[in-house]
């Protein structure tokens, strides 16, 4: 049977084509005919925008011209009419060929016809490139499309979507046969996985991400290809599901872009570029009633592009979990869940419990754990259940309670190693944004520099990802600055605080104008109100967050330069922000695309780091606040105390300006208040009590012994310091603030012992109780072998200081640390000018500024402070 | 037509760039690089860890000028990368024969 040819109108007025000596003035009359179309689809599609009709019109019309062309052929050769037909695969099979797009086309012979018809097939294909399309013909027998080869993958694939256009109909009917009932059935499960193969190539060409600032809209994660696999993978099943209305509406979406791209660029070009954004979104193309005046912006219209990729790519992944194509999750880790939990972990997938057992919507604190689940175990979650999720969204928030436990169920997602495919999980749901509204100013946002590589919120999460890739990704052949930052990652007291950090880092950019690292401030504030943490873990959050540009910037200046380092100091004034930074630009830079953090830049990155961390160390105790220089800091502080700002200076003057600048005025303020209550109580003590770390500051006037005595009482107590740093004023009043955990939890489990220690504490500073009878009663808990072995170091630095000496002290952290070395200096008659206690993971790294007598210690007693130290804490770890 | 090889400190590299570009040269081959000359490594404390840094961090710029741009081209990465200090780095000029554009087969300065 033959497929009609056009029709005789068509002939008479010279539109239809024979292979004759006539052909060129033919073949000119078809490309006016082809391009006049062409014109026409054109002018429909800028007229109402639908992608879809337009590449439907455009296969019909390619059709017609195919057909003719053939007729004619055959009208010429009779022997053409049997034995071989002309089928459109590919591109042009499914129906969707969009402007510029090439023309598959499959000449299919029964047996050898295609040797005979191969001058007519040539002469269809030279017609068709004549009139401006780029044509691929193929010619196969019929034997050749029943398998498929992984080596030419491309031609199986696109025999899935065949299709007749023109010749004999049995033929296409036997290859029918052949695909459907061989190609499709034996070597599905090949073309299966190739499909897969491919899928993750191409992806990962792509850094497995869908949010590229210029996304290409057919190769991209979530683009035309994507949905076409769908497409294929559903016709190789035996009973296909429709993948579903929002699925369509992506498709048509991605369609009138490509569409609209191939006419801005008059080429098969897919690429989203910023300028083709601004014309996407200024023309409406894809959305629905596009004709508003003025189009919409182009943020706006970025966010409904992602949103429609997003959907294909989520419906790509349930097809290729039904397929079993989806990759084992890499490092899937086991945890225990408790039968309650509300969900259970089967197969690599998270899923709630029956629905009706379950309502996520009641239960948030379920779905937090959920989510806490799959960060630890990088397992995904089950389609069914994130439907569940995504449902129960509008009514969470009415159960959603803030505070500290939000802070903790937040924390443990962003502390797990899969952090980051939880977040995003979260944010595709809109569960992100409910928790932290502040995120939706970067949702899907597109930040046009030609130097990231992402929209901001998937930056956002590659920053994360890249912290939690220091541990996962620490094979043996990670180079050695990796190793460098997760040892240092390991050091961090509450990695949950620079993970927050970096989760709220870029939300500023959402805001339009000034400074995105401020405006991040802004927002970071409003979140850690609701979720209620402490004063102490907030400023080094958001202190993160000013300053996380500002190592990049020290970057490109002379990092051996004494003025650059001592500067940069200066800004991070504390070990542990110094760490978290330093982190931070580390995962900011690799983030920004996959090539940035060279192996150079990494090396200075560490080095400006281990620069910083000595500087940190060695000048306090010549960087003295004086008052009538009006620092910005003291300026806020008199502010706060307006009608006693003579005394607020008398009390500033001569602190170590580190004291100054690691307090927010509110706390300077308070130390400044106990100072006036000295006549009731010398020993003016504030306690704040926190779950994982808690802060006891003593103000009272310097006198002997005071630093040893405090770090007793914790002993004492069983307190473990973190951190502790001592410093006093011109006028002798000292201000010494220790960080310590709980380690019997005492304090924890019994909220009248809170009391009773603040007073025990005071009791021993004024001498009441003797420091020897409650070490005695010290419960003294079983010591833990340590991960890491500490060599005791001890050095003197005659230099730091112009009246003082520095001692540092490197050694293991074991409880107790602390009180034998104070209490060696204090029987030594030393005074502590200044003192700076910090613990790096297992290493306690403690740096005092001593004087004996107002004047900088000896040899002789260097000498001896170096023996009696090596034995206080030899004695202490026994 | 001359090569310019030229060490200078990574902080320097923004004020050398922009006087070159200045004076015209806008092709520069940039290269991130470590090592030492006169001013050699030493050893460094980090919080008790004894560390080396034996080969510092260094840019290397690479550009190909005329006769005529080489002295003034050499003069501008001078007065931009000096600070006076050990470790400004090195100027090292050498003679080129030829110069070919693949694009077009274009020969000689026409085809810096």
């Amino acid at each position: 049977m033959q497929i009609p040819c056009g029709n005789d109108n068509q002939k008479a007025d010279g539109l239809g084509v024979r292979a004759t000596d006539d052909k060129i003035t033919n073949d000119e009359t078809m490309r006016a005919e082809y391009e006049r179309r062409m014109v026409g689809i054109c002018r429909d599609f800028e007229g109402d925008g639908d992608g879809l009709v337009a590449i439907a019109v455009r296969t019909a019309l390619v059709d017609e011209l195919v057909g003719r062309l053939w007729a004619a052929e055959m009208d010429a050769d009779s022997s053409l009419a049997k034995g071989i037909v002309v089928v459109a695969v590919g591109g042009y099979g499914r129906g969707h060929l969009f402007p510029y797009s090439d023309i598959d086309l499959l000449f299919c012979a029964e047996k050898g016809e295609a040797e005979a018809a191969k001058d007519a097939i040539r002469r269809v294909s030279q017609a068709l490139w004549d009139c401006g399309m780029r044509v691929s013909p193929g010619t196969r027998k019929l034997a050749e499309c029943e398998r498929f080869s992984a080596e030419n993958a491309e031609f199986g694939l696109s025999l899935l979507d065949r299709r007749l256009v023109a010749g004999d109909v049995t033929v296409f009917s036997k290859l029918e046969e052949k695909v459907r009932g061989k190609l499709m059935v034996r070597d599905a499960k090949a073309i299966r996985t190739e499909l897969a193969a491919l899928t993750r190539e191409r992806h990962a060409k792509y850094g497995d991400t869908l949010f590229h600032l210029e996304p290409n809209v057919k190769d991209c994660p979530g683009g035309l290809r994507d949905a076409n696999v769908c497409g294929w993978l559903r016709l190789l099943q035996v009973s296909p599901d429709a993948e579903g209305e929002e699925f369509e509406e992506a498709v048509a979406f991605l369609a009138s872009t490509r569409c609209f791209l191939h006419y801005r660029h008059e080429r098969d070009d897919n690429a989203l570029d910023w300028r083709a954004q601004d014309a996407a979104a200024e023309q409406g193309i894809g959305l629905v009633g596009r004709r508003k005046p003025g189009g919409v912006d182009a943020a706006y219209w970025m966010r409904v592009y992602f949103r429609h990729a997003r959907v294909v790519e989520r419906c790509l992944l349930h097809e290729f979990e039904a397929n079993g194509l989806a990759p084992a999750p890499v490092g899937l880790r086991r945890i225990k869940l408790a039968g309650s939990s509300g969900f259970r972990l089967k197969d690599g997938h998270l899923m709630l419990d029956a629905a009706g057992e379950s309502d996520p919507a009641a239960e948030p604190e379920i779905v937090l754990a959920l989510f806490a689940a799959m960060a630890a175990t990088g397992a995904r979650l089950a389609a069914e259940s994130e439907q569940r999720i995504a449902n129960a969204v509008p009514r969470l928030s009415a159960n959603l309670e803030e505070g500290p436990g939000l802070w903790r169920a937040l924390c443990e997602i962003l502390c797990g190693e899969r952090a980051g495919a939880a977040l995003r999980a979260m944010h595709a749901l809109g569960l992100l944004e409910l928790i932290l509204p502040e995120f939706h100013g970067i949702d899907a946002l597109v930040i046009r520099d030609a130097y990231h590589r992402y929209t901001v919120d998937e930056h956002t999460f590659v920053v994360i990802d890249t912290l939690h890739g220091l541990e996962t990704d620490a094979g043996p052949d990670a180079p050695e600055w990796r190793v460098k930052f997760r040892s240092m990652l390991r050091e961090l007291q509450s990695p949950g605080l620079l993970y927050l950090a970096a989760l709220l880092h870029d939300t500023g950019k959402g805001r339009v104008g000034g400074d995105h690292a401020l405006e991040s401030v802004g927002l970071a504030k409003s979140v850690l109100a609701r979720l209620e943490m402490d004063a102490y873990d907030s400023a080094l959050v958001l202190r993160l967050i000013a300053i996380h540009l500002e190592m990049s910037a020290a970057l490109r200046r002379d990092i051996f330069d004494a003025d650059t380092v001592r500067g940069f100091a200066g800004r991070v004034q504390t070990h542990e922000l110094l760490r978290m930074l330093t982190l931070f630009t580390y995962a900011d830079i690799q983030a920004v695309h996959p090539d940035a953090l060279t192996p150079w830049k990494a090396e200075n990155l560490w080095r400006l780091s281990m620069n910083t961390a000595t500087q940190l160390d060695r000048n306090v105790d010549e960087e003295r606040v004086h008052a009538r220089g009006k620092d910005e800091r003291i300026v806020r502080v008199l502010e706060l105390l307006r009608g006693r700002e003579a005394e607020a200076e008398r009390f500033v003057e001569g602190f170590p300006e580190r004291y100054l600048k690691t307090r927010p005025p509110e706390a300077i303020v308070q130390h400044f208040e106990m100072t006036t209550r000295f006549e009731a109580e010398p020993f003016q003590i504030s306690f704040q009590y926190g779950a994982a770390m808690s802060e006891i500051t003593l103000v009272t006037v310097d006198r002997p012994r005071l630093f040893s005595g405090m770090a007793a009482a914790l002993a004492a107590w069983g307190m473990n310091v973190v951190t502790a740093d001592a410093y006093a004023n011109q006028a002798g009043v000292v201000v010494d603030s220790f960080r310590f955990t709980d380690t019997f939890r005492t304090l924890e489990l019994n909220v009248s012992e809170r009391e009773r220690f603040v007073e025990s504490v005071r009791d021993l500073l004024a001498g009441r109780a003797s420091v020897e009878k409650m070490l005695s009663g010290r419960r003294r808990g079983k010591r833990k072998t340590p991960r890491v072995s500490v060599v005791t170091k001890i050095d003197f630095d005659e230099t730091a200081s112009s009246h003082s000496t520095l001692l540092q002290v490197v050694a293991q952290d074991v409880p107790g640390l602390l009180r034998a070395m104070s209490v060696t200096l204090s029987a030594l008659g030393h005074n502590v000018e200044v003192a700076l206690v910090d613990t790096e993971g297992e290493t306690a790294i403690d740096v005092f500024y001593l004087t004996h007598g107002g004047q900088k210690l000896d040899g002789d007693q260097e000498n001896e402070l170096l023996r009696e130290l090596l034995e206080a804490i030899e004695e202490n770890a026994r | 037509m001359q090569k310019i090889e030229a060490v200078i400190q990574p902080s320097k590299l923004d004020a050398v760039k922009d006087a070159l570009v200045e004076l015209g040269i806008l092709g520069i081959t940039i290269f991130e690089v470590r090592g030492h000359g006169r001013q050699k490594g030493h050893t460094e404390f980090y919080r008790g860890r004894e560390y080396a840094v034996d080969l510092l961090p260094k840019i290397k710029l690479e550009l190909f000028v005329t006769d005529e741009t080489a002295e003034k081209a050499i003069q501008a990465i001078i007065t931009a990368a000096r600070t006076g200090r050990i470790g400004d780095g090195k100027i090292f000029v050498s003679k080129i024969d030829e110069a070919i554009r693949i694009r077009n087969d274009e020969r000689g300065e026409i085809a810096l």
